[in-house]
């Protein structure tokens, strides 16, 4: 009895732990999906500089004059930590000159700063 | 590593995103879904064909799983049967390979692009159960096919909120993944619990 109780007592704990790992995804998906339009869009040495532009809604021209770099044509797909290390400059450095120069162009005009 | 495969990606466009969902098909644990988000927006934002990238990810995707076929296929049945008969489990191993002849073809769809990282580990145990290639195939390009067309889309729709939708697939894979596992898990607790007097 001992013998065969004891699979059956494994399976029963884990398909509580697979419950318990699907309930939990399964509400974090459900809360990230809620707050799907709010959330954070942190900016990463991936990203090229139209991208991050794409992604905060603002134009191009104003986040590569921020770095001070002249894009290249017909279209820059120079990722951030590539153009940190052509200005020789660290890439957290470039992120935060790139989020101040977002987070001005989207301040209303004469409004207070953020 | 993520930073790096995305960098290449956004500078060299489709031959990166050829060669990363190959090597990916292949096992290693590349984070394909956010790529094909990634690539989804900047064919969105006009940096890339729509109809290049779904070339791209779904040849590379499936040459990829034909290599992972063939390792199982020439080099795993050997060395799963020489293990077999070590350990004397050849009615076991058959049982297995009966499985995958029977469900098969629903499992190589799914595992290509809503259970992903079960992918590699399906495309060699479908070698190594000797799975025929013809049927291994039609699964694997309609299942690539479909991955790309659906995680491009998103990210196409989406183009803005790459991150964000990478976090809520990611999490509802591992919800699906769980969900099913519970499933079988409770259908094998419910037999042992019938069967007991």
């Amino acid at each position: 009895m001992a013998d065969n109780s004891r699979p059956t007592l494994a399976i029963a704990l884990a398909f509580l732990l697979a419950v318990t790992g699907a309930l939990v995804f399964a509400s974090r998906a459900t809360t990230q999906a809620r707050h799907f339009r709010t959330m954070d869009q942190p900016i990463h040495g991936w990203m090229s500089i139209p991208f991050v532009a794409h992604t905060h809604h603002v134009p191009p021209s104003v986040l590569f004059q921020a770095v001070g770099v002249q894009p290249r044509q017909p279209r820059d797909h120079r990722s951030v930590r590539r153009i940190a290390r052509e200005l020789n400059r660290p890439v957290p450095e470039v992120i935060a000159e790139l989020q101040k120069a977002i987070d001005q162009a989207k301040r209303p005009p004469g409004g207070p700063p953020k | 590593m993520t930073e790096q495969l995305l960098s290449m990606v956004t500078q060299y466009g489709p031959p990166a995103l050829f060669a990363i969902v190959g090597i990916a098909a292949i096992g290693v644990p590349l984070p394909v879904t956010l790529l094909l988000i990634v690539v989804g927006s900047m064919v969105s934002q006009g940096a890339m064909d729509i109809w290049l990238a779904l070339a791209m990810a779904s040849v590379g995707s499936i040459l990829g799983d034909q290599a992972g076929y063939a390792i199982g296929r020439f080099g795993g049945t050997a060395a799963v049967e020489k293990l077999s008969r070590v350990f004397g489990k050849k009615a076991g191993l058959e049982e297995t390979q009966a499985k995958v002849r029977a469900w098969g073809g629903p499992g190589i769809f799914l595992t290509r692009w809503l259970l992903s990282p079960l992918g590699p580990w399906i495309n060699l145990a479908s070698g190594t159960a000797g799975y025929p290639w013809h049927r291994f195939l039609f699964w694997d390009v309609l299942g690539e096919c479909t991955g790309a067309l659906v995680y491009i889309s998103l990210g196409r729709i989406f183009s803005d909120r790459v991150l964000a939708l990478d976090s809520v697939l990611g999490d509802t894979t591992w919800a699906i993944g769980a969900l099913m596992l519970a499933s079988i898990l409770g259908w094998q607790l419910w037999k042992r619990l019938v069967r007991q007097p």
